[in-house]
């Protein structure tokens, strides 16, 4: 997952020490820069602590504020409301975080954050092997090496190695003698054609 | 929460169970009354605040106090590390071992599949063997002797050729990971047998896999991160004495 930076400007404790428990009871990687005063530069404070997610009270930041962007870098802007808020102070943000919601909303709603931020929407691993991919963990469970294999089926052995890290992390099976053991399971080889 | 001398012993099993298997390795048992931590550790002349970093590094794996760590002695290290390969080929290895042949006896599940459980952990345990043997044969007497010298007062007893032929640096190079065959194992039983008609030995299994798993991360970041670099320090220290 990719690591956080997170720039907060918020005064409550509390509220501050509650998003890095959820965030961490998310197993979300992160580092929090935190502001508790009202912001009179919030450009120069981006430019020291270049965060890719911030999370405004919008109280510290005053009503007329314009949020820099900047087109090379993408930072996402959240809103931290708490009830009732005027829609033109929400509009200004991309996304907000309602501190009074229940624990699955607040997730769902960093979530969303985390995914903005990435640039683009979390793809489904695909767990199944393409048929490449079960002709080399085949031959990987007969115990040939990576130069066999790439010698065998006129591929480098980089790219032998590419699919192997690939089948390892489709199937969570690191070792040899792990894939054989998937191998034989599945009936990708046959027990008795081992060793 | 991190586990301090005055805590009362048996609230920090309370607090995490799993160190059970830890605190054991200090020749400590149970039957704690109300006893606190530094009474039990004192009553069995347990360093205290060693006992402390080890269990609180395994109590929260995201507490590892580098600098800390490496302030103990070599000799305390090692003793520590020693204990806890007894514990893994004399009391977990056969444990799970066990539990594997058992499934064997089980006629609900297909002979080929346990035999391959079997074959796959035999194979885990030859390869944890003779890895800790290494340790325990090559590494530690080399640096048993460098502590050795080093707290010789005549420079003219240090026989070079019982050191020169190892070097902390060989350890660390061919030092391997021992927990991949076990995350397959578990794989292997979690996504990829066919489901048992009744899984209790196969959890039994996981459990103690996980656990072993836990333990073994943890050991082996006190081998890497702490002995390697001790050693390290005792080797330039050597080198200056001899100068
Ligand atoms: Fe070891
Ligand atoms: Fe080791």
């Amino acid at each position: 997952m990719q690591r956080l930076s997170i720039l907060i400007i918020e005064q409550s404790f509390i509220i501050r020490e509650g998003i890095k428990t959820l965030l961490s009871q998310m197993n979300q990687p992160f580092s929090m820069e935190e502001v508790d005063e009202f912001v009179i530069d919030l450009p120069k404070l981006l430019r020291k602590t270049k965060p890719n997610l911030v999370l405004i009270n919008p109280k510290y930041i005053g009503t007329d504020i314009v949020l820099p962007r900047t087109n090379n870098s993408k930072i996402i802007f959240a809103a931290i409301l708490q009830g009732e808020i005027e829609p033109n102070i929400k509009s200004k943000f991309e996304c907000c975080l309602q501190i009074d919601a229940d624990k699955q909303t607040l997730s769902k709603q960093f979530e969303e954050m985390i995914e903005k931020g990435a640039g683009k929407k979390k793809i489904q691993q695909n767990s199944t092997l393409s048929e490449r991919e079960i002709s080399i963990l085949k031959l990987v469970a007969l115990g040939l090496t990576n130069n066999d294999i790439g010698e065998k089926l006129y591929i480098s052995t980089h790219t032998v190695m590419t699919h192997r890290k690939n089948i390892t992390r489709k199937l969570g099976i690191k070792t040899v003698s792990g894939l054989t053991v998937f191998a034989i399971l599945n009936n990708i080889i046959k027990a008795e054609e081992y060793r | 929460m991190l586990i301090n001398k005055d805590m009362k012993m048996a609230d920090v099993i309370h607090l995490d169970h799993h160190l059970l298997y830890v605190i054991n390795r200090f020749n400590i048992q149970l039957g704690f009354e109300d006893k606190s931590v530094a009474d039990v550790c004192a009553e069995h002349q347990v360093n205290t605040s060693f006992f402390l970093e080890i269990v609180n590094t395994y109590h929260d794996p995201s507490y590892f106090p580098l600098k800390n760590l490496k302030r103990f002695s070599p000799s305390l290290l090692i003793d520590y590390l020693q204990k806890t390969h007894h514990y893994y080929l004399g009391i977990k290895i056969p444990e799970i071992e066990q539990y594997i042949n058992q499934l064997t006896l089980n006629n609900k599940i297909e002979p080929a599949h346990s035999k391959l459980l079997v074959d796959f952990f035999q194979s885990y345990k030859t390869e944890l063997t003779a890895h800790i043997s290494r340790e325990e044969q090559r590494v530690y007497p080399y640096v048993k002797k460098l502590e050795e010298f080093l707290s010789l007062v005549d420079d003219g007893e240090v026989s070079l050729h019982e050191i020169n032929e190892y070097s902390i640096q060989k350890y660390e190079e061919e030092h391997d990971d021992v927990e991949a065959k076990l995350y397959d194992l578990k794989n292997i039983i979690i996504k990829y047998l066919p489901s048992p008609n009744d899984s209790s030995l196969f959890n039994k299994i996981l459990h103690d896999l996980f656990e072993l798993e836990r333990d073994l991360n943890n050991h082996g970041r006190f081998e890497n991160l702490i002995l390697v670099p001790i050693v390290e320090k005792m080797e330039k220290d050597l080198v200056k004495k001899l100068k």
